[in-house]
């Protein structure tokens, strides 16, 4: 008889019922023969059975003496991309490469609800994470599986990241909670849970001043949707800040301008102006201030610290409100965090009104108002803002790595640049100009 | 109690007046309800250990109460006891031999109450509210573990006013979950990590979270040899990951899945995504329950990797679960949990706690 030579190779597909030899002796490390109604073997093709049978089918339909490890044969997979596809159809998993990958190994889930994701078999994208997506479906995964360095990369990255935001919008979700990209967590989100919360409201409503409390709550719901909006609009400078953010090179924040709390239903006086740091410092977004960038691009990029001074439980400081604090949101009685963020937050009365607080350390006291522009969201209020840039440039100074530099630490060819109406090429300051030189 | 009064009258009815509309939503799966329910949210629910006879059931509620039914065999429930705090509680625990019951609260104290003679007196002290208490029992020591929103874990003897022992966490404590000699708690921030408990309480390592959003609740499960080797994290965002601290192959090992979500598969209408708000393990299969702001609760297989059961919705989110220590009890807990804000919140609503046979619904799949 004919020697079969893919017998020799170990890989024969027939194993007994092949019509050629099988010399004895040699081995049969990969010889997994199958039957043909199963689908699976040894590292060959696989066939689509709806993810049943999973390296476990081989066990009844193996005529083949060598009974192949189904474990050995899982860790020798190689997932070609073709399962991919299946896989997602069937699981539904929105990380295409991933779910596929666990599918294959697993049996058939019962209902089509429960969908999982395994680890990314593209180790790049960082192993000991779960490779999943929120929200949406298969869109993004295989994308960003298979993108390569670079450009393409980050791309995929915002745009997970804006289908997130979409999803944590029209899902109804708990609003006040941290998020974040593959171990970075993204800035502008405080972390608040139910039960702070109610605590919070059990307070104050023996004390007598719910107000307070609906006030503190509706402004952190505004500052939630203008960030959620920020990042599903995805301007460029925020996106140069979020991309600094995800490749860690944005600077650690400095307290220019931000943690202020409002003094009425929460009773904390957290101090921040002047601090240099956080406990979990979210990097700021100066890299978009450096840029000639018209006034939007200050408006939009917001930092803020995680979470809220409620009862001065907690030491770390809070953003101030965008809304400009007691004018509360037009949607003050929904407090749903689905509910269409139509309103612009910003938008809200000006800044006049930011006279409803009492910010903990007078020296902060403009600059709080002054940083607080930047959490909103348009440059209406970025432009209320400069009726005080002195007192801003001011408190801002103390700041190192703040968002303006003081004229004093400028070279006078920096500040030409900064004068003139175009930054000329090969000399465009890397600084921030100064607060003072802002036209709005 | 007038209300249940008033339902028992529609729902035994059966066939009366309104017809099919009396299946009152409060209950869909026709579970026992435990009589005296607490007045306001209950936050979190304990069955006696195993070295106590019978079944004694504590749960903690924003009423600032904790309260302790006996369950019978037959499924009754008798109210046996009460004990106040002064802020709302957050979490319970019972001592490894049944006789006392550790309350943590939003007051910054936690008490020890001895069921036998009633009395509760305070035993720990933060500088914010306590949201974790858990009761280890090592060969070489026995002591309390607090986890509070001031940021630190504290491990008290019972009959000291001081610590033995304070670890500073990068962050408030919001759940946390002990099976010795492994403790895992996660904290505001997406901070997750895991203290060993041999010999001393030391953290043994911080994992970086598999989740993307807050978390919301931890729950440790044990290999076949009965060994803590990994734990169920939930969040926000209706998400649990399974994730084991030593796995042969973490990229496979660990998983997450979605659960508590409103549409399925079907990706074109946008998602309602509810909050995981507890996770249990069956204490003998091995296979976990998971309750949600939606109202419902499913049992999951891990191993299997599938769904086992989901409920029928509730009207009202559930906000705690538990089983008891031979698996037979899954108890569940039917009331707000803040998850829409103040406007949603209605004190005058009814909460309920719920008590369901678990003995058959929880056997894992079979894998093939």
């Amino acid at each position: 008889m004919v020697v079969c030579n893919f017998f020799l190779q170990g890989r024969c597909r027939y194993g007994e019922k092949c019509w050629n030899e099988h010399p004895r002796g040699e081995s049969r490390g990969g010889g997994g023969g199958y039957n043909d109604s199963y689908g699976r073997s040894g590292g060959q093709q696989q066939q689509p059975r709806g993810g049943g049978g999973g390296g476990g089918g081989g066990g009844g339909g193996f005529r083949n003496r060598v009974w192949v490890n189904p474990s050995q044969q899982r860790g020798g997979f190689i997932q070609p991309s073709s399962f991919s596809s299946q896989g997602s159809s069937d699981w539904g998993s929105g990380g295409g490469g991933g779910g596929g990958g666990g599918g294959g190994r697993r049996e058939n889930l019962k209902s089509s609800d429960f969908s999982f994701s395994t680890q990314n078999r593209f180790s790049a994208l960082n192993a000991s994470n779960a490779f999943d997506r929120g929200g949406g479906g298969r869109r993004g995964g295989a994308a960003v599986a298979e993108g390569t360095a670079g450009d393409e990369d980050d791309d995929k990255k915002l745009e997970v990241i804006q289908m997130d935001m979409d999803a944590w919008e029209s899902s109804g979700q708990w609003g006040f909670s941290c998020y974040s990209y593959f171990k970075t967590s993204i800035s502008g989100f405080t972390d608040l849970s139910p039960e702070e919360l109610r605590l919070e409201y059990y307070s104050t409503r023996a004390s007598g001043d719910l107000q307070g409390y609906i006030n503190g709550v509706n402004q952190l719901l505004s500052q939630w949707k203008s960030r959620v909006q920020e990042l599903k609009v995805m301007s460029p400078s925020t996106r140069l800040a979020l991309l600094a953010e995800l490749n860690g090179t944005a600077p650690q924040l400095s307290s220019s301008g931000f943690g202020s709390t409002p003094a009425t239903g929460f009773g904390s006086s957290t101090s921040t102006f002047g601090r240099k740091g956080f406990d979990a410092a979210p990097p700021a977004q100066t890299s978009s201030f450096g840029f000639p960038a018209p006034s939007s691009g200050f408006g939009s990029s917001s930092t803020s610290s995680p979470s809220t001074g409620f009862g001065g439980l907690l030491a770390a400081p809070t953003q101030p409100p965008s809304g400009f604090g007691s004018s509360s949101t037009p949607s003050a009685s929904s407090f749903s965090f689905a509910a269409p963020s139509a309103e612009k937050p910003a938008a809200s009365s000006g800044f006049g009104s930011a006279s409803g607080f009492s910010f903990s350390s007078a020296a902060g006291n403009a600059g709080g108002g002054f940083g607080s522009a930047f959490g909103a969201g348009s440059g209406t209020a970025f432009g209320a803002a400069t009726a005080s840039p002195a007192a801003g440039a001011a408190a801002v100074g103390e700041a190192t790595g703040a968002l303006f530099s003081p004229e004093s630490k400028l070279t006078q060819e920096e500040l030409n640049q900064f004068k003139a109406k175009r930054f000329t090429l090969g000399q465009i300051p890397l600084k921030p100009p100064p607060a003072s030189m802002l036209a709005v | 109690m007038s209300l249940f009064g008033a339902a028992s009258t529609f729902g035994t009815g059966g066939t009366g007046v309104f017809g099919s509309t009396t299946t009152d939503s409060h209950n869909p799966m026709k579970d026992v309800e435990v009589t005296s329910p607490p007045d306001d949210s209950i936050s979190c629910l304990a069955f006696s250990p195993p070295t106590m006879p019978g079944n004694f059931l504590i749960a903690g509620s924003w009423a600032n109460d904790v309260r302790c039914w006996e369950v019978q065999d037959n499924g009754q429930t008798v109210p046996k006891a009460q004990q106040m705090h002064t802020g709302p509680v957050l979490d319970v625990c019972w001592s490894d031999d049944g006789s006392k019951v550790f309350t943590a609260s939003c007051d910054k104290t936690a008490k020890m109450w001895d069921l036998n003679s009633n009395q509760a007196m305070q035993i720990a002290q933060h500088d914010g509210p306590i949201k974790a208490i858990h009761w280890i029992k090592a060969p070489n020591y026995s002591c309390i573990m607090t986890g509070s929103w001031d940021k630190t874990l504290k491990f008290w003897d019972t009959r000291s006013p001081n610590p033995m022992m304070s670890l500073q966490m990068p962050e408030r404590c919001y759940c946390a979950d002990v099976v010795y000699p492994m403790a895992v708690v996660a904290t505001a921030e997406r901070g997750l990590i895991v203290y060993q408990l041999e010999n001393q309480p030391s953290e043994f390592r911080r994992i970086d979270s598999p989740l993307k959003h807050q978390h919301r609740c931890v729950a440790i499960f044990k290999d076949k040899q009965n060994k803590p080797t990994g734990f169920a994290l939930g969040s926000i965002e209706g998400r649990v990951a399974i994730h084991y601290i030593n796995p042969p192959n973490p990229a496979k090992d660990n998983f997450t899945f979605k659960c508590h979500r409103s549409n399925g598969t079907n990706t074109t209408t946008p998602q309602d995504i509810y909050a995981v708000n507890a996770i249990s393990f069956h204490p003998v299969h091995g296979t976990l329950a998971t309750v949600g702001s939606d109202g419902r609760f499913s049992f999951w297989d891990k191993d299997a990797r599938t769904k086992l059961k989901t409920s029928e919705q509730l009207d009202q989110p559930i906000t705690a679960c538990c089983f008891n220590h031979n698996g037979n009890i899954f108890a569940y807990a039917s009331s707000y949990d803040w998850s829409k804000g103040h406007e949603y919140y209605n004190p005058q609503k009814k909460n309920y706690i719920f008590l369901r046979n678990a003995a058959e619904e929880l056997k894992p799949r079979n894998k093939k």
